[in-house]
This record gives structure tokens, C-alpha cells and sequence, in this order.
């Protein structure tokens, strides 16, 4: 007996116009696992997207609470998340699952540092939301050594970079550091005599360039759970001349994290 | 044997020329263009058309042509708070 099909049916799957992309792998997005590291500018709006593109297991993970300047970038902080005294990665995850309610979203409120390579197996990519070089420089190593893909994001008012980074094949991030880099590392830790501190400074931050570079992020996702090719290597962006390249990026043979190479 | 280049600021559009030895490196042309141009602290990389150079790499694997232009690009480090 043929099938039988109903008008407008098509309307009713959620997903239908993204299954229209022939390359995307929907059954691939929605089995992947990925954490998203940082629940800030990035971190919302790569939730964001890879809620409505149909990701449905997504851990979270932040330990800072919402400030009112937040909330120029930030699409699931609402006015008065900052008196709330709850977390940041508490607030995406629950803002999230309004969006995509058959998505479970885990919000984990600690350190990148508490995450090591053990960890990080249990992922099938990690998305890096972060907002300086120390942290950076931890995840990307673990990753690596966990051979879980690691898809980088960073902005400085209009403009932006992304690196996708496919342990054991491509170059890292530290590979493309050099002693700019590792001032900048140190300038963030202070040391008072008796305690370390971290130094933050307030960087330039807005939405069209942390919308557009949380986008290329999570589409370098996608393309990662249906097998297509990435980008090689790094996507540098300037939003004020409105151009983006695609720039190629060597292994560094003196990387500790490419010791076979 | 010294290479003659031009670098130009990605930010500003400026450019400048510098006198390379085989033995300078891609880190000793950033120190050097943001010192001359006095960039704000920061991280930046330098880029040689669709290639990003590593720090530690010296001119003479470059295969630098004379008059050939660099690129000085910031790299962007925000994103979460």
C-alpha cells in the first residue's frame, strides 16, 4: 500500500527547511554532544543557534553571574538576571530549553580548568566562548590530547576570528601564538606578593560581530557532525572594512601538543 | 643578505617598510611594527597573502619575495564576558 501524506505536513516538522540542505546530517546533529565552554556574548549566541538548528544535547559551562552591561550581546539574559544572583551557564540552559524544549541542556558552573582530556571524551565537539588566552591555551591542549574537534571564537569590537582545530590533523591554537599572545597571558595574572590575580580588562563588545562569528562557529559545527570538510584553518573578520579571509596555518613542530608531528 | 618588505596595518591602512636578516623572526616583525606604530598591548599576527605566519619562523623559511607585502592583524581575544 503507497504511503499517504497530508497537506501542509511538511509545516509541522520543526526542522524541515534545514532538512532541505542536502549535505546536513539532522540525525548526526541531533545525536552530537557538544559543550559549549563560556556563557557569555558567544556562548549565548552559539546556544542560540544550535538550539534552533536542532542540537539536542548541550552541556553548558560558566562560573561568572549576569552584570547589567551584559545584556548589549547577550540574547537569553533578560533586564534583571543581574539581581538574580544566578549563574550564567544556569540562565542559558534554562533559556535555552524555551526555545528547544526537546534539547537537553546542562548547565555546568565551573572552571575550564576543571575540565581535563577524561572529560572532554565523553564530547563529540566543544565550542570555545571564551575571553582570554590562559583559558584558550587549556581547553585547546585538552581537547587535542582528547581528540575531540574544538572550534574556537574571539572578537575585539568589529572584529572577529574563528579556528577549527581536528586533532590529530590540523594545527592548534597554539600553533598560531606567538610572544603577543603570551604578554597579553601575562598581563591577565598580577601578582599581589601573597595571591595571584586575574586581571580583566573591559574589551569592546557588540552583537553583529559576536552574532556573525557564534555563527560561523556553530556552522563549523554542523559541518563537523555530517562529514563535510571544515575550514582550513583560521577565519580572521573585520566587520568596519566588512571582509572575512580564510587564512591556512601550519603545524608548529615545537607545539607540545603535536609531539608525534 | 637583507629582504626589504612592506608591512601594513590591518587596522589603519598604514604601511611601512622594513629591512629584514634571514635570521629575524615573524615575532621580531610584530614587536616591531607595533612598536612603530604604537599599537595598543595586545595579541596580533602577521599574515603573508592566504598564509598565517608562526611566531618562530625565521625570514629565511619564508620565502619572502623583496618589496613583498605582510599584513599586521589583531587577534581578537574576547567573547565571553
Amino acid at each position: 500500500m503507497p504511503q499517504s501524506i497530508r497537506p501542509g505536513e511538511r509545516d509541522d516538522d520543526r526542522h524541515d527547511r534545514t532538512r532541505r540542505i542536502s549535505w546536513v546530517d539532522m540525525e548526526g546533529v541531533q545525536r552530537a554532544r557538544v559543550l559549549v565552554v563560556g556563557a557569555g556574548a558567544l556562548g549565548n549566541e552559539a546556544v542560540k543557534d544550535l538550539m534552533l538548528f536542532g542540537f539536542r544535547k548541550v552541556d553548558v559551562l560558566d562560573m561568572d553571574t549576569v552584570v547589567r552591561s551584559n545584556l548589549n550581546r547577550c540574547v537569553l539574559f533578560r533586564e534583571g538576571d543581574q539581581r538574580s544572583g544566578r549563574g550564567k551557564a544556569s540562565l542559558v540552559a534554562e533559556r535555552a530549553r524555551d526555545l528547544y524544549p526537546e534539547a537537553e541542556v546542562q548547565a555546568i558552573e565551573e572552571r575550564v580548568q576543571s575540565l581535563g582530556p577524561v572529560e572532554m571524551q565523553g564530547y563529540d565537539l566543544i565550542l570555545g566562548c571564551l575571553d582570554n588566552v590562559a583559558a584558550r591555551l587549556h581547553l585547546n591542549a585538552n581537547s587535542y590530547h582528547a581528540g575531540v574537534p574544538y572550534v574556537d571564537g574571539g572578537t575585539d569590537g568589529f572584529r572577529g576570528r574563528v579556528q577549527v582545530v581536528m586533532p590529530p590533523l590540523t594545527p592548534c591554537l597554539q600553533c598560531g601564538m606567538n610572544r603577543s599572545h603570551f604578554k597579553v597571558m601575562e598581563r591577565r595574572f598580577s601578582c599581589t606578593g601573597q595571591d595571584t590575580v586575574f586581571y580583566r580588562p573591559k574589551m569592546a563588545a557588540e552583537i553583529t560581530t559576536t552574532s556573525i562569528i557564534a555563527a560561523v562557529q556553530v556552522r563549523e559545527a554542523v559541518k563537523i557532525v555530517s562529514h563535510r570538510p571544515v575550514m582550513e584553518h583560521v577565519m580572521h573578520y573585520d566587520g568596519l572594512a566588512g571582509t572575512s579571509d580564510i587564512l591556512s596555518l601550519d603545524i608548529d613542530q615545537g607545539c607540545p601538543n603535536h609531539p608525534a608531528v | 643578505m637583507v629582504v626589504r618588505v612592506r608591512v601594513r596595518n590591518a587596522e589603519t591602512g598604514a604601511t611601512v617598510d622594513m629591512e629584514l636578516e634571514m635570521e629575524n623572526t615573524v615575532e621580531e616583525i610584530i614587536e616591531g611594527v607595533s612598536a612603530y606604530w604604537e599599537k595598543d598591548p595586545g595579541a596580533y599576527v602577521i599574515r603573508k597573502g592566504r598564509r598565517l605566519l608562526r611566531g618562530q619562523q625565521k625570514v629565511q623559511e619564508l620565502d619572502i619575495q623583496s618589496n613583498e607585502e605582510l599584513e599586521l592583524i589583531p587577534d581578537p581575544e574576547g567573547g565571553k564576558i
